[in-house]
């Protein structure tokens, strides 16, 4: 049950974290609140089964609208300047204060103390489901216009522009695709737990994606995917190192940043030939090193 | 009550304008946003409270240590988490990234050693209350306005009247033309991070005076990170103007409607702004070279 | 930028000259709409430019080239150019995540046109090379075969032949000649190797100062007094050149 537990919050946590590499990934943003977005989906949903006794798939969707709508409210904004990525991140940060507050003080949220008992339609197979066809979504809008754009926009934004790609329309698709990722992980999150509270949703959470992100490679989906399992599970093998957890998140990013900036993968993605290759590579490797 | 509201919201946004022109000091130099700034300032707020507690000493002693615990930590961070990525002319977001990294970092190394104890400062300046007019004023507050007003001052005028200052100013105008007349880089964005790390310092000992010394302390600094943007990022009076704002915006918003939605209040004029002035009030537009 | 004005004709190659800072990048960064003029009127066979933004621009059938060239430096060469043949996508957000049949057939279109365009600037067999890891010359050819591939009426040039030896330019020159013909270009074309402009240009632009100080066929240009003192202006001026 416990190794279930585990594997269910490594699934939800694959799908933010797949989110989170179109944006940051392959077009070049920086979030700082993707946890708020998590936040919308949960409670949007939660709201729906638990008061409503909407269908789970359709609370989940409604959840994953819910914060669509948040990205096109706060991206409209700050998305607009051709080389100032950071407006975006610092109204992120306010973002999620602010969707804290909110969440707080609603009476439907029942504010700090949580809305308990919500119904546990979250299993690891359907955790597993998701997570499967988010990573195949995701591949198939980055191996289309709207990812093939979203790499130009990162690459350079000048001559992004100068190819005749729309800047923010480019950004704001990959932000909502995004968004949606995280609200439909808040969603799945919340109907696990069975419980939520607005705390949940913090920059912890938000690090730990960005940290899987950036770990996993900016420029890659399997990269990030596979550091989100490790994020989540290695955790719980070192239950001691808990505390120091984010020390070392944080001291990773610099690291990376100063030594590793493409991250673990790099710009690769993991195939089958990849793998093959691999595996080819390191038997010729052997051989050699026998001979 | 108009009076009263006006002079703390003047107060805090005095602060605010302070750590402001902290961010957007580095920001205007290396054209990225410093997440790590509001670490420095929690950490300066630590070191005041060490140096008034366990060292004894007084004010102005606690007021110096802060301020050079700021210096030694932001040319540190330069050096460590920032240098490597200028020399190699990494893309801004990887800046982005390594601040946050830092933040996070120090942020839960204190949490990690001292816990989430909040120390609370001893009263070292008083509680007396100054009158003015039937507003009534803490002496904290005053002091703080003073202090920021000194500093910011002191900064315009180190930037306007030194020779450093002017190869500052060179360098946010263009690094590569700052390097061709002379200006050694290195040299100058050190100077630029132990300018910001004394802000800080000073920034920090206020702010926990005001609200104690604790791990996410930090993330108060988010707002004047927001007051930055509205003033217009990269710009010092903008940084100055903007923490005023919302300083002013923040007091009269929890007076007249509601304390709770202070904050919502506060993003809501970020996006506001921005939605009509992309660049922020007095951002400078910046056009990088095409 | 002051009171400038000039025309260029269908068909023809145009020559923009002038010591640095003369403005000359200027001017293509007004007419693809990165900086908008404070006053006059920048018209495109009839249509006013002023205001519209760059991917408009590109729309209406102008394309340019980087000083400092900027490409997308961590994809490969073919993927630099796919990228904006994108434009010719015709399927919705649905079709995209679903990879449906039109997805595929897009990509193999791109895939061919991208093809043909590298083999014409004689890029081809580095399709799968990384941009940045290609030399100067060929980054060059990089950015016109992208720039090509966006179907220009207009392609402006920002210094095509920077960094080239005599040799590389002058096999620049006889490839721009070409494409021109091949793909009814008007081009204007900023450049410093004075052989290039020269044996290009039917007519040419000399600027100082953002002004135009004067404009002629290449012959007028050389025998002109003022523009030699313009540029040997400049090489009082010192070192200084980005």
């Amino acid at each position: 049950m416990y190794i279930q537990g585990v594997l269910t919050v490594a699934m939800i946590n694959i799908i933010s974290t797949t989110g989170l590499a179109v944006f940051t990934g392959f077009t070049g943003l920086f979030s700082l609140g993707h946890a708020a977005f998590m936040a919308v989906g949960a409670y949007t949903s939660a709201i729906l089964t638990y008061f409503v006794k909407a269908p789970y798939p359709v609370a989940l969707l409604t959840g994953v609208l819910a914060s669509s709508v948040l990205a096109v409210l706060v991206g409209y904004p700050t998305l607009r300047t051709r080389l100032r990525g950071d407006y975006f991140a610092i109204a992120t940060i306010g973002m999620g204060e602010a969707t804290r507050v909110i969440l707080e003080n609603l009476k439907i949220t029942q504010g700090a103390r949580g809305l308990p008992g919500i119904s546990q339609y979250t299993t690891l197979p359907v955790a597993g489901a998701a997570a499967a066809i988010v990573l195949v979504l995701a591949r198939n809008m980055l191996a289309s216009v709207y990812g093939r754009n979203a790499v130009s926009v990162r690459e350079d934004a000048v001559a992004a522009e100068m190819s005749g790609i729309h800047l923010l329309r480019t950004r704001m698709i990959s932000l909502v695709f995004s968004a949606g990722c995280a609200g439909l992980a808040g969603g799945l999150y919340a109907h696990y737990l069975a419980f939520i509270q607005p705390v949940m949703f913090t920059m912890v959470q938000s690090t730990q994606i960005t940290a899987a992100v950036v770990c996993g490679g900016t420029g890659s989906l399997t990269g990030p995917a596979l550091a989100a399992f490790v994020f989540t599970v290695a955790p719980e093998l070192l239950r001691a190192a808990q505390m120091w957890r984010l020390v070392i998140y944080g001291l990773m990013l610099v690291l990376i940043m100063v030594f590793r900036p493409q991250g673990l993968m790099g710009y690769r993605d993991l195939s089958w030939q990849g793998l093959c290759s691999l595996a080819a590579r390191l038997r010729k490797g052997v051989r050699h090193a026998k001979g | 009550m108009l009076l009263q509201t006006t002079i703390t919201g003047l107060a805090i946004g005095g602060i605010y304008a302070l750590m402001a022109v902290g961010y957007s000091l580095v920001f205007s130099v290396l054209n990225f946003s410093n997440f790590a700034h509001g670490s420095v300032i929690m950490l300066g707020a630590y070191a005041g409270y060490f140096v008034l507690t366990k060292a004894g000493a007084s004010f102005p002693v606690a007021l110096a240590g802060s301020m050079l615990a700021g210096v030694i930590l932001g040319v540190t961070n330069e050096r460590l988490a920032y240098r490597p990525l200028r020399v190699r002319n990494a893309r801004p977001l990887y800046f982005m990234i390594s601040a946050m990294g830092v933040a996070i970092f120090l942020e839960n190394l204190v949490y990690a050693t001292l816990g989430a104890h909040f120390y609370s400062y001893p009263e070292v300046l008083g509680r007396s209350i100054v009158r003015l007019g039937g507003a009534s004023i803490g002496i904290l507050d005053l002091f703080a306005l003073a202090f920021s007003s000194v500093a910011i001052t002191g900064l315009h005028f180190f930037l306007h009247n030194t020779k450093s200052g002017l190869a500052i100013r060179a360098c946010s105008f263009d690094m590569t033309v700052a390097s061709l007349f002379g200006v050694r880089i290195d040299r100058i964005v050190g100077l630029v991070f132990a300018l910001a790390g004394a802000l800080a310092g000073l920034s920090g000992i206020f702010l926990g005076m005001k609200y104690m010394a604790y791990p996410t302390m930090g993330w108060i600094t988010n707002k004047a990170y927001v007051a930055a943007v509205i003033g217009g990022l990269g710009s010092l009076p903008g940084a100055v103007i903007g923490g005023i704002v919302l300083g002013l915006l923040e007091t009269f918003v929890s007076v007249y409607i509601s304390s709770i939605i202070r904050d919502v209040f506060s993003f809501s004029a970020l996006v506001l702004v921005l939605l009509a002035m992309p660049n922020g009030l007095m951002g400078r537009y910046v056009e990088e070279k095409i | 930028m002051n009171d400038l004005s000039f025309k260029v004709d269908e068909g023809e190659i145009l020559g923009l000259i002038g010591p640095n800072g003369a403005g000359k990048t200027t001017v293509f960064n007004l007419l693809t709409g990165f900086y908008r003029p404070t006053s006059g009127s920048m018209l495109f066979r009839g249509r006013e430019l002023t205001g519209l933004a760059p991917p408009a621009i590109v729309g209406l059938g102008i394309a340019r080239t980087f000083q400092n060239i900027r490409l997308f430096s961590n994809l490969t060469v073919l993927d630099n150019v796919r990228s904006v043949l994108y434009r010719h996508a015709r399927y919705g957000f649905v079709q995209a995540l679903l990879r449906s049949p039109q997805v595929r057939l897009c990509e193999r279109r791109v895939h061919e046109m991208a093809m043909e365009y590298l083999e014409e600037v004689g890029l081809a067999d580095r399709a799968n090379d990384i941009a940045s890891h290609l030399p100067y010359g060929l980054q060059r050819k990089l950015e016109l075969a992208r720039a090509l591939a966006l179907e220009p009426v207009l392609l402006l040039l920002d210094e095509p032949a920077a960094g080239m030896n005599p040799e590389e330019s002058m096999s620049l020159v006889e490839l721009i000649r070409d494409l021109r013909k091949k793909h009814n270009l008007t081009i204007i074309l900023i450049e410093h190797h004075m052989d290039v402009v020269m044996s290009l240009s039917h007519r040419i632009v000399v600027m100082n100062f953002g002004e135009k100080l004067m404009e002629g066929s290449p012959e007028e240009v050389q025998s002109d007094v003022r523009v030699i003192e313009a540029y040997l202006g400049e090489e009082y001026a010192g070192a200084y050149r980005r």
